[in-house]
């Protein structure tokens, strides 16, 4: 079942697309890679599905008739660590949407906010104050926040970025497990590497200059189709069931 | 006056009931809500609404002599406390939307509405048709913190019980707005809404602490209490109580002070505060080493 669709949607800022037109389709359970270089237009293709920005052209179509429930996780340096607050009052945030103005998170929010600290692993970070979590904890605690919505879309911007590698790998993995309880996962990272083995699709964005492609990682996974998309010699080499990509040095 | 020839502070309590109770409440208020000027990292915005405030009295002033009536004894639609939220309340408007952009910063659009309304001020009291009563406008816009009018009392104690009802009931939505704008929008916050009603909130503790304590006071309340709170508390609900309590007795001691050594009122409760301020420091230091 669809959740969203993009056809033809141009994204951009004041008018001006950086993007060109797309189309895509977000499905229940789906997991999807958002990549490309850095400065391409992958978040600014998200925010536009979020709603945060208006779409240059063109209208984002929900099949069931209204807005699926989305939870984001934005990029964990746009979040301000100096509030004085603990992990489990940020996680509880996620169902503020879900109460009343003027009105107190219920005994079911309060539930929900646990079960999802536990979902992540993170129940023993609660007390703890936010600004005081590592980077690794600190994501664990916004996907707990985003979780905790009860969200048919989960949304990652740079979901590994600082992480150290088990930590990336653990955050991943934990990330593929939402999937396969009908929540979407859609991430977005500028490391190819690091996303391609944990999505079923790619959505690879690369400016306005060159057209959004959108396929699944064994389309879109190869050395023709990402260096026209790069504009560099790229390799892609499997490796124990992984997809390693690099850059080929210039011979 | 020395100190000897002062006469009892507390025999004396008739004289300074009343301007100290609407300086501690001044001081409460701001305090209050300067935690969140502070954590936003707006507190220019305080001065800047100062002014604003101040523009709005003086237009009231400049209407009621254009009408012909006597600013004393102003209809509500032309006294000065309703200008000044008005004025103050466009320039929260302005702020609570998505403060500076790539081009020109948070801090530069402050910095240019705080000139404007300076500016405003000034010529406003020059006109003609205020300059008579410039010396009283001066202390309406800058208030005076020793003789406060019984009406001050009651126009501030009616200004800290609306934006603490305000805040009682929509503290979460403020909180999460100004944590996470981006993530309360998504999940169907109304936070250009919040953030208005936040900002105006602001302006209304600002605009009406102004005229009873003075600009200097007010910015500093809205901003030392709540960095030395930010310092020592941990949770939200700590460092909102401790930002208070730091304001109240600074405004009580600073007044104190002032009394005794017959020292200006606004700058001897600044003065105090600071010294709360220094004597967080430590604190900083002892948290930093628990983390």
């Amino acid at each position: 079942m669809s959740l969203v669709e993009l056809a033809g949607v141009e994204v951009g800022y004041h008018g001006v697309p950086v993007l060109p037109p797309v189309q895509m389709t977000i499905d229940k359970g789906a997991a999807i890679g958002i990549v490309g270089p850095n400065g391409s237009g992958k978040t600014t293709l998200v925010r536009t599905m979020l709603d945060l920005l208006p779409p240059v052209r063109g209208t984002i179509k929900f099949p069931s008739g209204r807005r699926p429930r989305f939870g984001y996780v934005p990029q964990r340096a746009s979040v301000d660590v100096s509030f004085p607050l603990t992990a489990y009052e940020v996680a509880l945030m996620g169902r503020y949407g879900l109460t009343k103005p003027g009105r107190r998170p219920g005994k079911q929010d309060i539930e929900r906010t646990r079960a999802a600290l536990a979902d992540v692993g993170a129940t023993e970070l609660s007390p703890r104050p936010f600004h005081a979590l590592s980077g690794g904890q600190r994501q664990r605690v916004l996907v707990a926040r985003a979780l905790a919505c009860e969200p048919e879309i989960l949304v990652l911007d740079e979901p590994t970025t600082g992480l150290d590698l088990p930590s990336e790998h653990s955050m991943l993995m934990l990330l593929r497990s939402f999937a396969t309880r009908g929540i979407a996962i859609v991430l977005i990272s500028h490391q190819l590497g690091a996303v391609a083995d944990h999505v079923e699709q790619l959505v690879v964005v690369a400016g306005i200059e060159h057209p959004v492609a959108v396929g699944s990682r064994a389309e879109l996974l190869t050395s023709e189709r990402l260096t026209k998309i790069y504009d560099r010699p790229i390799a892609v080499r499997s490796f124990d069931e992984h997809s390693v990509i690099f850059v080929e040095h210039d011979k | 006056m020395s100190p000897s020839d002062v006469p009892g502070f507390w025999e004396s309590w008739f004289l300074w009931r009343d301007p100290l109770a609407v300086a501690i409440i001044a001081a409460a208020l701001c305090s209050f809500v300067g935690v969140y000027i502070v954590l936003k990292r707006i507190v220019f915005v305080s001065a800047a609404m100062s002014q604003a405030s101040g523009v709005g009295v003086a237009m009231a002033f400049m209407l009621c002599s254009i009408v012909g009536v006597d600013p004393h004894h102003a209809p509500l639609y032309l006294h000065p406390v309703p200008w000044a939220i008005l004025l103050a309340a466009v320039v929260a408007q302005i702020f609570s939307g998505n403060l500076g952009n790539r081009r020109l910063s948070g801090e530069s659009v402050i910095g240019i509405v705080y000139l404007v309304a300076a500016a405003c001020v000034i010529m406003i009291l020059n006109s003609p048709r205020v300059t008579q009563e410039a010396h009283e406008v001066n202390d309406l816009l800058y208030g005076n913190a020793v003789a406060v009018p019984p009406e001050q009392l009651y126009i501030m104690s009616a200004a800290a019980i609306v934006v603490a009802v305000v805040h009682g009931l929509f503290g979460k939505e403020f909180v999460f707005t100004a944590f996470d704008p981006e993530m309360a929008r998504t999940l169907g916050l109304r936070t250009k809404l919040w953030s208005l009603v936040l900002f105006v909130t602001f302006a209304v503790a600002i605009s009406v602490s102004t005229r009873a304590i003075g600009a200097l006071p007010v910015f500093a309340f809205t901003v030392i209490p709540p960095a030395a709170a930010l310092i020592i508390g941990s949770r939200m609900w700590s460092v909102f109580a401790i930002s208070i309590v730091i304001g109240v007795v600074s405004a009580f001691i600073g007044y104190y002070v002032s009394f005794h050594w017959s020292l200006p009122t606004g700058a001897s409760m600044v003065i105090v505060a600071a010294a709360f301020l220094a004597a967080t420091m430590p604190g900083r230091f002892l948290s930093k080493g628990r983390r």
